[in-house]
């Protein structure tokens, strides 16, 4: 895609600059940003709230009387905090090193033009684009068959291999990765593999970085295997806390069954409002913190997908 | 064919290269689409699909069963039909707005910093999205209720629902979603613009006739590309933001979300599993359908 002319871009602006259109349009655009960045802020208050002043004032970004308590609740999970910290991380860290290597070696082995299965692979990647088997079918025949209920695999190898992810690749590495530089590399005496692992691998690194962020958010933020598939404590994902907490909520609140002597007993462990926003802060933090440091990165990866070469 | 064994011998490190993924593709993808035989099936737990007696009527029992019980099926299609025309309407619109907005704004540093506020809440998992609706509408601490200081119980009223999830898909997939078509903007030849401007078209004028015609093709190509995903839904905003309320199932319950409910609770395998094939076959009749336009249109931005 062709960049903009700097001077030309400049130009006309400069002239237009404090108009009354651009303050107009500077206001609606900062409303849209508030609209989508309260939400945010409101969590991090509400984690930041006396748990009295939500029951009484409900949710506020200004609330009559902050705390910290509600981080102190959220510690209460202990160990399983750490623990789900652990298999989340593992989990993300894992599942994008493996996918993008996996899926790297396919792309080159595809991008390889004398290579005559590679159509065949071409079409065996983009099937499952087209039909998919859906949940209910993947259950059954990952629990009943592999025998992969309550096994950390299942949360790592559904989200590992993408055919958009592998298209990106392979695109990036037919249009700019001169192949003069794999032949050369090969006329030197270095074979297929070292090829691919010493040139190929290490000019793919700006692709890689876009897929693999793509990837990682798409680990942290799944909760839906970790649903079908967990049921242990320990390993049990950070998504799926928020899910339970949640249930727990639900199953306390709505459950008449329960006998409210029963209820006070257990109010120790009825997540609360500013701790339920706690946890939330917990799960949400690192994405937060890590996404704009990369979000170039994944701006480009967003504009390759769309645009196949 | 002498020729192909011996080129296929050649590429022997390519072949393996590519095993990995072929192994994945073929364990988590292929494997379950064979597993779809369930819709034709008397499923039993204990013999596992493929040794399931065939259900009745030549197999076709289950998909009598999903045809008979007319309120649910047609209820989760409809939902789930029209939620997408819904979001892809809403949400194209606003993509398209938002990024000629965006590229409007002379103030780039300043358009920089809210763009990066606005595509943060695609980060945010569905599990967490729940939270901040119900902060949001929650009857007695709901924000929305106290500033109107009423009480409106938007957890059983589901005639709520279609705006609140409108809502909030908008505020999760808008900044996101308009990234796509500023970068299209970005490549615009700039003297289009001076030559527009030289001849004296006001501003509108160059939105209308420069800015959004040059955004109309890859408006139709993404279009066109979602269609195959009509029958396909954000689970996580039907089954969890809703926190999964029986009582708004009429306006919220989509296939997607049917299937997920009866893996949970292990109920009535076969019924969902004709659901289940009936959304994936209408899924690839749409993606065929599609992808035939967008080559009739755009050849170069056809998937296959």
């Amino acid at each position: 895609m062709a960049k903009k002319n700097k001077n030309l871009d400049i130009a006309p602006s400069r002239r237009e600059r404090g108009g009354l259109g651009q303050a107009i349009l500077g206001f609606f655009l900062l409303l849209y940003t508030l609209f989508c960045a309260l939400p945010v802020i409101l969590v991090f208050v509400a984690a930041c709230t006396d748990e009295k002043t939500i029951n009484k004032n409900g949710f506020s970004l200004f609330p009559e009387k902050w705390s910290l308590n509600g981080f102190n609740a959220v510690l209460k999970y202990g160990k399983q905090l750490v623990y789900s910290y652990g298999i989340t991380i593992f989990v993300a860290v894992a599942g994008t090193f493996l996918g993008l290597l996996i899926m790297s070696m396919f792309a080159y082995a595809i991008s390889r033009k004398d290579f005559r299965l590679s159509k065949f692979l071409s079409i065996y990647l983009l099937i499952p684009m087209l039909f998919n088997g859906g949940a209910l079918s993947g259950y059954i025949i990952f629990t009943s068959y592999y025998g992969l209920k309550d096994n950390i695999l299942i949360l790592i190898l559904p989200l590992c291999v993408s055919t958009m992810n592998v298209i990106i690749l392979r695109t990036y590495i037919a249009n700019s990765i001169p192949n003069e530089l794999m032949e050369a590399a090969m006329i030197d005496g270095a074979g297929e593999y070292r090829t691919f692992f010493q040139i190929t691998l290490p000019l793919l690194k700006p692709s890689l970085a876009a897929v693999g962020f793509m990837m990682a958010t798409a680990y942290w933020n799944d909760w839906q295997n970790a649903l079908m598939y967990i049921t242990t404590d320990k390993k049990k994902p950070l998504q799926l806390l928020l899910v339970n907490i949640q249930k727990s909520i639900e199953f306390l609140l709505n459950n008449n069954n329960v006998p409210s002597a029963a209820r006070a007993a257990m109010g120790g462990t009825i997540p609360q409002y500013s701790a339920t926003m706690a946890t939330v802060i917990i799960v949400i933090g690192p994405i937060m913190v890590v996404y704009p440091l990369l979000q170039k990165y994944y701006i480009k990866r967003l504009t390759v997908g769309s645009v196949k070469g | 064919m002498k020729d192909f064994l011996s080129n296929t011998w050649k590429h022997r490190a390519h072949i393996v290269l590519a095993l990995p993924v072929f192994l994945v593709l073929f364990f988590i993808m292929y494997v379950p689409m064979a597993g779809l035989v369930l819709a034709f099936k008397n499923y039993d737990f204990t013999l596992g699909i493929f040794k399931s007696p065939w259900a009745g009527n030549h197999g076709f029992a289950n998909f009598q069963f999903l045809m008979a019980s007319k309120d649910l099926f047609v209820r989760m299609t409809r939902n789930t039909v029209l939620y997408y025309i819904m979001f892809t309407a809403v949400g194209t619109f606003l993509n398209v707005t938002l990024a000629i907005a965006i590229d409007q704004f002379v103030f780039k540093k300043m358009a920089k910093t809210m763009q990066t506020l606005m595509i943060i809440p695609v980060f945010i998992s569905y599990a967490a999205v729940t939270f901040i609706v119900f902060a949001f509408i929650s009857s007695d601490t709901g924000i929305i209720n106290h500033t109107l200081g009423t009480n409106i119980k938007f957890y059983s009223k589901a005639a709520y629902w279609p705006w609140i999830l409108l809502v909030t898909k908008i505020w999760k997939d808008t900044g996101y979603g308009s990234v796509l078509y500023m970068s299209v903007l970005a490549g615009i030849d700039s003297e289009l613009y001076e030559a527009a401007e030289i001849d004296g078209a006001s501003k509108w004028k160059r939105i209308w006739h420069i800015t959004l015609p040059s955004l109309i093709p890859m408006i139709t190509v993404m279009l066109l590309l979602s269609v195959g995903n009509v029958m396909r839904s954000d689970t996580g905003l039907f089954y969890q933001v809703t926190r999964n309320n029986g009582t708004l199932y009429n306006t919220t319950q989509v296939i997607d979300s049917y299937i997920l409910n009866s893996i949970m609770k292990s109920s009535n395998f076969g019924f969902t599993g004709a659901a289940s094939l009936f959304q994936s076959v209408i899924g690839l009749l749409l993606m065929l359908f599609a992808n035939w336009l967008v080559k009739k249109i755009e050849p170069e931005n056809a998937l296959f």
